[in-house]
């Protein structure tokens, strides 16, 4: 696949189109892995070669306003270091055509706050593997409701130990099981196919 | 040790040997886990509690004997470089990298490298491993000699309160040490990109992983052990990439602790949903499957329920957030409708540092 994206840039082919088939692609992945014949194994191996593809068609794109779907500022929240679930969905909501402003890990709650402000998302994501840092993602979602930037917010939340009952305890929008759910959801809020 | 004490044992043991082989005890056996959860209730600092093996078995000992009344401990001591010797990975640890109270965290970096796959197979996965805690994961060789070294002491002291010490060690497949090594999202890229020679590092690893298994069962004697699998669990593969490079491994682990006399407890994390029907094929009455709450414990009583003792599964997350009652009624329904044969009741993976106490005793006393 990379070399057949390859022969198609040297062909002289619309980038446009080239992306926009890579990333057909990528959705007929994200429907087979939400039917339960992919996993995340074969997600990641896909977004892998996506972004191998990616690297020479953005270069020919650079001069172009490409289309974005939507904004998300994402990090894994203070006292939590653990950034495997987070780069996950960062890896699959790219491959999708989601700008990912990555925060990383031990995120301040002011840092998505100063993120959220400068960046104009519509969408933040918070990630935890520990329990004890429930009270961290809430007192997050507090400070973006302090400064004034909760409306309009959609804020999704995952990770292991999280489930549906954690979104009302802190006060996000969604939980989201997997990476996909998230691409899923984030479709489904802007009515996109 | 006196005679009382000595029979109380031979009750709770029998308790939850009834349960293993399938049948139905006088009541549900509790047999639990919790490490940072001790260390907070008992006002000891979580730093020294996971470096000194020492303060975290007598801190263990003195807050669960006194929540009620234990049947057994499924980890006897607890040191936080163990962690490194499963996953190949380094540690953020209280008091040296984070604050002595925050929770230990393993560091998600590529710490084995594809060579290492080559390495394996010229040097031998014992040979290999020794040099890569040598030269990687300094002081992981050294501290966990010191923490087998207090292991009898521990588990005596454990008999001593009356507490049966059911499976203290620790064992599992090579998938999760490359794994946690290599970081997941390149293991996983490993697998479809070099899968051959991912698999013949496994193959290479596995009797060296085997014989120290049946070492450690002997000059132990355990009454069971943990088989653990985290990453391994069927949500994150294809059924293609399970049975080739996680099924096989765990049958046989499996088949050598039995042969040892040995208890295996599947400490089975995340979902494995999918796969339930695949363990039917492990032998009927002699291990135990654990559950942390992301697999659904129903689905598995109804698949495995003749099969296989089932464990668990009070989620983490209730005994932070939830309240007694909430964690008696989802006990007691474990108790019906997973027990009261062939159960053994605990909470998910382990008790979070954060549980409430009187979370944490409501299923404690919901055996009774």
């Amino acid at each position: 696949m990379v070399a057949g994206v390859g022969e198609r840039i040297a062909a002289g082919d619309d980038p446009t189109a080239i992306l926009a088939d890579v990333q057909r692609g990528m959705e007929i992945v994200g429907k087979r892995f939400e039917d339960g014949e992919y996993y995340l194994s074969e997600l990641l191996y896909a977004a892998d070669i996506f972004k191998q593809v990616n690297e020479p068609l953005a270069e020919k794109l650079a001069s172009r306003e490409t289309e974005k779907l939507a904004t998300m500022v994402l990090g894994t929240v203070k006292n939590d270091i653990h950034e495997f679930g987070k780069d996950i969905v960062a890896t699959i909501l790219r491959s999708n055509g989601v700008e990912v402003v990555d925060l990383g890990m031990d995120v301040d709650y002011e840092a998505f706050v100063a993120a959220v402000r400068e960046h104009h998302p519509q969408f933040v994501g918070m990630s935890c593997l520990l329990t004890t840092v429930f009270d961290d993602m809430k007192n997050t979602i507090a400070a973006l409701e302090d400064a004034g930037l909760r409306d309009g917010l959609q804020i999704y939340i995952g990770g292991g130990p999280v489930d549906e009952s954690l979104v009302e305890y802190v006060g996000a929008d969604l939980y989201c099981r997997t990476a996909q759910d998230a691409v899923v959801a984030i479709k489904r809020h802007l009515g996109v196919n | 040790m006196d005679a009382a004490t000595q029979r109380l044992l031979e009750e709770k043991e029998r308790r939850i040997r009834d349960a293993v082989a399938l049948k139905t005890p006088d009541r549900v056996p509790i047999v639990p886990l919790g490490d940072a959860f001790t260390a907070r209730q008992a006002g000891v600092k979580v730093s020294d509690f996971c470096t000194d093996p020492q303060i975290a078995y007598r801190t263990m000992i003195e807050v669960f004997s006194g929540l009620g009344e234990l049947d057994g401990i499924q980890h006897a001591n607890y040191n936080v470089h163990l962690l490194s010797t499963i996953w190949l990975s380094r540690l953020k640890i209280p008091g040296r990298d984070l604050g002595e109270n925050d929770a230990w965290q393993v560091e998600e970096i590529e710490l084995m490298t594809p060579e290492d796959y080559d390495a394996i197979l010229d040097e031998g996965f014992g040979p290999w491993l020794e040099r890569y805690f040598a030269e990687r994961l300094p002081g992981t060789a050294e501290a966990f000699a010191a923490f087998v070294a207090t292991l009898p002491d521990a588990f005596a002291a454990w008999r001593e309160k009356g507490i049966v010490v059911f499976s203290p060690v620790l064992a599992t497949v090579p998938y999760e040490y490359f794994c946690g090594g290599r970081s997941m999202q390149q293991f996983m890229l490993d697998m479809h990109r070099r899968p051959d020679k991912v698999q013949a590092a496994m193959d290479a690893a596995l009797p060296f992983l085997k014989e120290q298994m049946r070492q450690v069962i002997r000059g132990l004697s355990l009454m069971g052990l943990w088989i653990g699998g985290w990453r391994t669990a069927s949500e994150f593969l294809s059924p293609r990439l399970w049975e080739r490079f996680v099924f096989p491994y765990y049958k046989e682990l499996v088949d050598v602790a039995i042969e040892e006399g040995a208890i295996p407890v599947l400490h089975f994390d995340a979902d494995w949903t999918r796969d339930l029907e695949r363990l039917l094929e492990l032998p009927k009455g002699k291990c135990v499957l654990s559950l942390d709450g992301k697999t659904d414990i129903f689905k598995a009583k109804e698949i495995l329920g003749d099969h296989m003792c089932i464990m668990g599964d009070v989620p983490p997350r209730m005994l932070s957030l939830g309240t007694p009652a909430e964690v008696t009624a989802y006990c007691k329904r474990l108790i019906n409708e997973v027990g009261p044969g062939g159960f053994i009741l605990a909470q998910g993976c382990c008790i979070p540092p954060d549980a409430k106490y009187e979370n944490v005793k409501a299923m404690i006393d919901s055996v009774q």
